[in-house]
């Protein structure tokens, strides 16, 4: 019970954070309406593959570039939600390390990792993805003629669901380090370089990094489960695997935040040391 | 009176690496790091009763905020228990959390690019506040800081001593009845000073809530806190009434003379401590039995067209307390 009502109140403040984000941004509408460019922008980069896979016709393991296309277009989605959801709170988590900011942050009694996760997000910048990746995921759909079932459509945002989760649990992992080692940005550059290695199926890649992308870094799991499961091409292992990663992941990730915030209060002067005007703020 | 905050040889060391200037050093740094430890509180002892307001007074580097951080459960200290109204800190238990509340003047938790109200309200959901309470409570403390019309106005466009009243509106809406306040006025006009210290004040006195107040500024402490502990390098130097201070110095008495022609430092010199000096101008300090006399010297030997014979500032007692511990 307790446990519902808790999750009702996050929810709850998971709105007003939404609500306050979108007032904040709308604030700024050039920086609003240039950010919806830059990203677009960027799309129709990435849309130059979608080019190429139809112009040399590329079959991959019995993907048509149709098929292809659906793993594609649940990449770029996948991308809208996780610059819509995280990629904001996650670069500023770093400076809420380096500043200081998180004194005021761990004080309030609700989830420290729920605040600085959705505190701010994005409204502007993902729409082009979000809009981009469900049209190609629709194209790839309907020409790889899956049937459009409501089952199907609900394995499908399942397994979106998952691979946000997923998202969520690969990309803390940099900014999460800076608890220990304050800049982590190496480790970022890593972790957006996995995360653009992954906009094709995963069958392109030999088998040992399919092996490590699933079941250590579960990179793969994020683009190629839903468009796999409406296609029927999910084993019954992989199908598992789909449900119990995220929960296992998740669990990782919460006990290295434990880790991490247990590393500040008591291994490091933290707020102190490593921030300019030091002596002052011990 | 019951005990609200109990400190038991709480110690916190913090370890830092050693960083030389120069990129020869910052080479050698890459490769080999020399650790260093820096005792930020060392053994420190206290206790604070219900609805007490305690001025927690140091220079830079003290170990005030350490300790304070300690107290609120952002920091684990090294050794030592603290128990505050029943809670372990760094345990961070909700009910914990909902008892108390911290103000830092250097940190904001307001959004900037919306109205105040709307990061209020979102206290209001975190800290899980009735709608009734929040709206009574609201409206009382808007209507003491006046600035209650501000509430729908854009934090960024509010001025510093404004915002520094939304700040407290924002950490009080949940009515804690332990606050932490971290320099909360500083860079604020006199005028807001004024108004903050007011505030708080009368919260004290309105909710009985216990005020840890560390602070720069001796008005603040002087007009809020009756009680003042003084640390030094980690260390407990002073834990008493705050105006009592100076008795526990030499009993000195500090005289100020003006003159009517340029006048040497060093005849100033034997009679005492000589704070201030500019020829025409100085400030002495000299012990109490000897003030007699050595006024007398002054109106007979120098050029006096005035004096004043004042007791030592507490400012003064203090900064004495932190040279003599250091």
């Amino acid at each position: 019970m307790n446990f519902v009502i808790e999750m009702r109140r996050h929810l709850y403040i998971l709105m007003l954070f939404a609500k306050n984000s979108i007032i904040s941004q709308m604030e700024y509408r050039a920086n609003f309406v240039t950010g919806i460019f830059v990203e677009a922008a960027f799309l129709v980069a990435k849309l130059l593959y979608v080019v190429v896979v139809y112009k040399t016709n590329i079959h991959i393991d019995g993907l048509t570039p149709d098929t292809i296309l659906m793993f594609m277009g649940t990449h770029i989605l996948l991308t809208g939600i996780y610059m819509g959801l995280f990629f904001n709170n996650f670069q500023r988590l770093t400076e809420y390390v380096r500043t200081g900011m998180l004194d005021l942050m761990i004080v309030k009694p609700i989830s420290l990792q729920f605040l600085v996760s959705v505190r701010h997000i994005e409204v502007g910048m993902p729409i082009p993805n979000i809009i981009a990746g469900s049209i190609m995921v629709s194209i790839g759909w309907s020409a790889s003629d899956i049937p459009f079932t409501l089952l199907n459509i609900l394995l499908f945002i399942i397994f979106i669901f998952i691979a946000t989760i997923l998202t969520y649990c690969i990309m803390i992992i940099p900014p999460l380090l800076s608890f220990w080692f304050v800049n982590t940005s190496a480790a970022s550059e890593i972790s957006y370089s996995v995360w653009d290695a992954n906009n094709m199926p995963k069958l392109i890649y030999n088998k040992w990094i399919q092996r490590i992308g699933t079941f250590i870094i579960p990179v793969f799991i994020v683009t190629n489960y839903a468009p796999l499961i409406v296609l029927h091409k999910l084993t019954k292992v992989e199908m598992v695997w789909g449900i119990l990663a995220p929960l296992i992941f998740f669990m990782l990730i919460r006990m290295l935040w434990k880790q991490a915030l247990k590393y500040i209060a008591v291994q490091t002067c933290n707020f102190g040391c490593l921030r300019k005007g030091e002596e002052e703020s011990l | 009176m019951k005990s609200a905050i109990e400190v038991r040889h709480l110690v916190k060391n913090f370890e830092y690496y050693k960083k030389e200037i120069g990129m020869r050093q910052s080479l050698k740094n890459l490769f080999f790091r020399e650790k260093l430890v820096k005792e930020a509180v060392n053994n420190v002892s206290f206790s604070i009763a219900e609805g007490e307001v305690v001025g927690f007074l140091g220079p830079n580097g003290a170990g005030k905020s350490t300790t304070l951080k300690m107290l609120s459960g952002i920091l684990h200290p090294t050794s030592g228990s603290v128990n505050v109204f029943g809670y372990t800190p760094w345990e961070r238990k909700k009910q914990f959390k909902q008892i108390f509340s911290i103000v830092m003047g250097q940190k904001s938790q307001l959004w900037p690019d919306l109205p105040a109200g709307e990061s209020i309200f979102l206290n209001k959901c975190i800290y899980q506040v009735p709608d009734a309470d929040y709206r009574r409570t609201l409206d009382e403390l808007s209507e003491l800081l006046d600035v209650k019309e501000l509430l729908g106005v854009q934090v960024r466009r509010l001025s510093f001593g404004e915002r520094m009243k939304m700040e407290l509106i924002a950490s009080l809406i949940h009515k804690p009845k332990l606050m932490f306040l971290d320099e909360p006025t500083i860079g604020l006009d006199i005028i807001s000073q004024r108004a903050v210290r007011n505030f708080l004040k009368y919260y004290n006195e309105q909710y009985r809530a216990t005020v840890i107040l560390t602070s720069h500024y001796m008005r603040d402490i002087e007009d809020l806190c009756p009680r003042a502990i003084l640390i030094n390098s980690g260390t407990i130097v002073y834990d008493g009434e705050l105006k009592k201070i100076n008795t526990h110095q030499d009993e000195k008495k500090l005289i100020k003379l003006h003159f009517s022609e340029y006048t040497t430092l060093e005849l100033l010199k034997e009679f005492g401590d000589v704070k201030e000096f500019d020829g025409f101008y100085a400030e002495i300090e000299v012990k109490k039995e000897e003030v007699r006399v050595s006024m007398q010297h002054f109106l007979y030997r120098f050029p006096v067209v005035d004096f004043t014979i004042e007791e030592l500032t507490i400012e003064e007692g203090i900064a004495k307390l932190y040279r003599g511990s250091a």
